[in-house]
């Protein structure tokens, strides 16, 4: 910032901004010529310090901090601490994109150090509790990070094109590593020691992606989509037998995948066709009101019992059919207008269930919702029953875990067919421009019904599975919070594509349920999250590509367009 | 009939603080097109701040309330002046030129960390807290229908700060800027008009009404709750609407008609307390349905 004074001088106003990048700046010269020894010296201080003990003997912790750490030896926290640092090894080539890999490896062991220390020096009485290690971590760490700040500046890793035979072990390799590391983090029972997995694995991703592993998958993606959907259909399928029978993960999981259908659904609205609906959560709930009235409940008003195959539909078509009169007159408004309006009418839809208690119970609710029996011409599958399949035991909830699968394909094929066609582009213009879209004689009006109607349908179908998984339906669980979550799975995953829909609603829903010690800060860090979100990586986690150029306009940003290999085919 | 009066003056009551919290809805939408979702939780953090001050204010001084009001009102505007002025800062500005959905969503994730930070400092306020009864007790009685002086505290302060903000925006040469800057910020910034500022300033207004706002139905209603920011918002937001959105006098008026409007529903309609909030999105809808721009509302020009 400057400003020019009454005597014509220019004068530099220094903000705290200006005097870290300087004094960054000057860390960087007087360490350049000493890259390689910097680089050596961070690598050995951290692993040495992932040796040592971690803690002073005999304190004890008020947090769960896996394993004795007063003892030299290694385990959790410090296992996952040396393996940055072994993988920080590859600073010592020249390979392209190596700088951002080694500043992502860096930070996370900086923030696992510093987390420790936090968890140490707090949970079992101050810095006198923190034994050696911690400090030659921190300094372990800085110093690889000062060594990432050196190294050159180069274009990201182009892997060269690979073999066929390359291409699907890459594929399966990405999909089954994936699936290991989630069945590894979920093992972990401490939850620090889970915070601290979760830091590695992120940086250690981040690291491979400025390798450019990332856009060689998508590369083989593009080129054996059905072998890549058929790997992540197999992964899916094979999570219920890494858990042994246990029905913890199995329940979390299976509310997962219908938020991750809903969120898909949510995705054509807000993603596609640019309409930001905040009342989603009202056809869910829709959804889950036919199911539930349809199901002959312990509690239910309406004693009737439709088979489960019928309602699906039925439940899907009550939500479509009230989203489409919902939106045939409001469709019309701009989008700020439209976003308020949904927001309303999902108010409307909880308070009306509340008071129109002669249907709905009211704030009680319809409990006791039985488990989903299949007719038996289907063979009379009972979906409350474990069942035993290669000698592994499935508890129930993965009879949901797999409805939830059939659902999310099914949802994924309408999402791809309706963003590869005539429609999905008539969405986008509307997205982009709604006026030129309408003058190049897209009927505006027609289409985003369209949209709209098939969000809601999609979310009646999910919400008929959920009220099965839950047993029960009240109207507080479809609060205005419900619809927000739901948007920010779409938003954090991506807009507009359909693995970011189904990773958001995963770390959304999944990862609360493992930092328990979080519960209370939750809503707080979502809200957080949120804003950083929009200001840093508005086009979220998984980006389509057409979204991301749209957030990052190459000619205002040519840095932002170089893409992080991330993106997804628009 | 006494009940209709009755009923009408709760009415107008509800509205004042309606139309109150409505204002920095309609200010910020009209210079930055920003439905600001987070306005209803600065009218909360008003309420919050005067009780803050007001715990802490020697015990002579709590039971003078000719005293102890201002002082509650002034620290609960600093203390939303400073959040709102921090979220524009912070949240909004770097997002002035991005996609319109980018600044809604944010607005939603600063609702969320103002509810849950307010949570979280009052651990106990899952619950309503008290609020003191700082308005003044008592009232006087026309014709069967009982006014209180709390109330008529209530739309006597909204009614001179309307008027106030009536004249501070056609009369100042802020109030100038910020006409130039809603009519059209680039060419405005042209003439002269520092637009950063102005959106600022706007912030400041809208927050320090609302915090006004707050305390006031603290004091009559004699309970805040982290919550309350977000149905009053919305309510606030469709008085808003039902105005015109951008329009300051079409504004107060929507506020006390949706405010009439609410204490006549639960009044005359069956189960009218049990369907007391869907009122505000019944007629928001019917508006925007049917009079998009309002009942007072100019002919908005679409703005990329």
């Amino acid at each position: 910032m400057s400003t020019i004074d009454a005597a014509g001088e220019l004068h530099q106003h220094r903000t705290l901004r200006s005097y870290l990048a300087s004094g960054r700046a000057a860390v960087r010269r007087t360490a350049t010529p000493y890259r390689l020894p910097v680089l050596a010296a961070g690598i050995v201080l951290t692993a040495v310090s992932s040796l040592l003990p971690w803690a002073k003997a005999g304190v004890s912790f008020t947090t769960d901090l896996a394993g004795d750490l007063s003892a030299a030896g290694l385990g959790g926290h410090r296992l996952y601490l040396l393996l940055l640092a072994l993988f920080s090894l590859i600073g010592f080539t020249k390979v392209n994109g190596v700088r951002r890999a080694l500043l992502a490896l860096a930070v996370g062991a900086l923030v696992i150090c510093g987390y420790m220390f936090y968890e140490l020096a707090s949970g079992g009485g101050g810095l006198g509790a923190v034994a050696i290690g911690p400090w030659l971590g921190v300094i372990g760490s800085l110093l690889l990070l000062v060594a990432a700040d050196t190294t050159l500046e180069s274009p990201r890793l182009v892997w060269p094109p690979l073999p066929t035979i390359g291409d699907l072990a890459l594929i399966v390799v990405a999909v089954g590593g994936l699936l290991a590391l989630l069945v590894i983090g979920l093992d972990i029972q401490a939850e620090s020691q889970f915070l601290s997995y979760s830091i590695a694995v992120g940086a250690a991703i981040a690291a491979a992606a400025s390798l450019g592993a990332n856009v060689a998958l998508r590369a083989a993606f593009d080129r054996y989509r059905l072998f890549g959907y058929f790997v992540c259909l197999a992964a899916a399928i094979a999570f219920p037998f890494t858990q042994h029978g246990n029905a913890t993960w199995m329940a979390v999981f299976a509310r997962v995948g219908v938020f991750a259908a809903a969120a898909i659904g949510l995705n054509v609205v807000v993603g596609l066709a640019g309409l930001l609906d905040l009342g989603y959560i009202a056809f869910f709930g829709i959804g889950g009101y036919v199911a539930a009235l349809l199901s002959d409940a312990v509690f239910t008003t309406v004693h009737v019992h439709v088979p489960f195959l019928l309602v699906i539909p039925l439940g899907a078509m009550a939500a479509g059919l009230i989203g489409v009169a919902f939106g045939a007159p409001t469709l019309r408004l701009r989008g700020d207008y439209l976003a308020i309006v949904t927001l309303g009418f999902g108010e409307i839809f909880r308070i009306v269930a509340i008071n129109y208690t002669g249907l709905t119970r009211g704030p009680n609710g319809i409990a006791g919702i039985p488990d989903i029996r299949l007719p038996a011409w289907l063979g009379g599958f009972n979906f409350g029953a474990p069942h035993t399949l290669f000698g592994v035991l499935l508890p129930f909830q993965s009879n949901y875990y797999f409805l939830d699968i059939v659902l999310i394909a099914a949802v994924m094929l309408i999402f791809a067919r309706l963003n590869d066609s005539r429609i999905g582009r008539g969405w986008i213009a509307i997205r982009e421009d709604e006026l030129a879209a309408r003058a190049m004689g897209i009927n505006t009006v027609a289409l985003k019904l369209l949209a709209f109607g098939i969000g809601a349908t999609l979310a009646g179908a999910a919400g008929t599975i959920n009220v099965h998984i839950g047993e029960a339906i009240e109207p507080n669980a479809y609060q205005f919070f419900a619809s927000a979550l739901l948007l920010s799975a779409v938003v954090l995953g991506g807009m507009g594509t359909v693995t970011g829909a189904v990773l958001g609603a995963a770390l959304l829903i999944g990862l609360p349920e493992k930092l328990r010690s979080f519960q209370e800060w939750r809503l707080f860090i979502f809200g957080l999250a949120l804003v950083l979100l929009m200001r840093f990586r508005p086009e979220g986690l998984i980006a389509s590509r057409r979204r991301k150029l749209e957030f990052h306009d190459p000619l205002e940003d040519p840095a932002g367009s170089l893409g992080t290999g991330l993106e997804e085919p628009a | 009939m006494t009940q209709f009066f009755q009923q009408l003056d709760n009415g107008i009551v509800l509205g004042a603080t309606y139309a109150l919290i409505a204002l920095g809805y309609t200010m910020v939408y009209g210079i930055i097109q920003l439905i600001n979702f987070a306005h209803g939780d600065i009218f909360m953090l008003g309420a919050f701040g005067g009780l803050w001050i007001f715990n802490r204010l020697p015990t002579s001084l709590q039971n003078n309330h000719v005293v102890a009001l201002p002082i509650c009102l002034v620290v609960g505007i600093i203390w939303s002046v400073v959040i709102a002025v921090a979220m524009e800062r912070f949240a909004y500005r770097p997002l002035r030129h991005a996609p319109r959905l980018a600044p809604l969503i944010t607005a939603i994730g600063v609702s969320a960390m103002i509810e849950e930070g307010t949570r979280l400092k009052y651990p106990g306020a899952k619950a309503p807290l008290e609020f003191p009864a700082l308005l003044p007790g008592g009232g006087f009685s026309i014709g069967g229908v009982t006014i209180s002086w709390a109330q008529v505290t209530v739309v006597v302060v909204a009614v001179a700060l309307m008027i106030a903000l009536q004249g501070f925006v056609q009369k100042s040469r802020t109030g100038r800027a910020m006409r130039a800057t809603a009519q059209d910020p680039d060419t405005a910034q042209l003439m002269g008009v520092d637009t950063n500022r102005v959106i600022v300033v706007t912030f400041v207004l809208g927050a320090a009404l609302a915090a006004v706002a707050g305390v006031l139905q603290g004091a009559r209603l004699g309970s805040v709750k982290f919550d309350d920011g977000f149905v009053a918002g919305l309510k606030a937001f469709t008085a808003a609407v039902l105005g015109g959105i951008g329009n300051i006098t079409g504004c107060v008026a929507g506020g006390f008609i949706l405010g009439i409007v609410e204490v006549m529903a639960i009044q005359y309609l069956p189960n009218g307390s049990g369907y007391k909030d869907l009122w505000a999105f019944v007629v928001l809808i019917l508006v925007l349905v049917f009079k998009p721009t309002g009942l007072f509302g100019e002919q908005v020009v679409e703005r990329a």
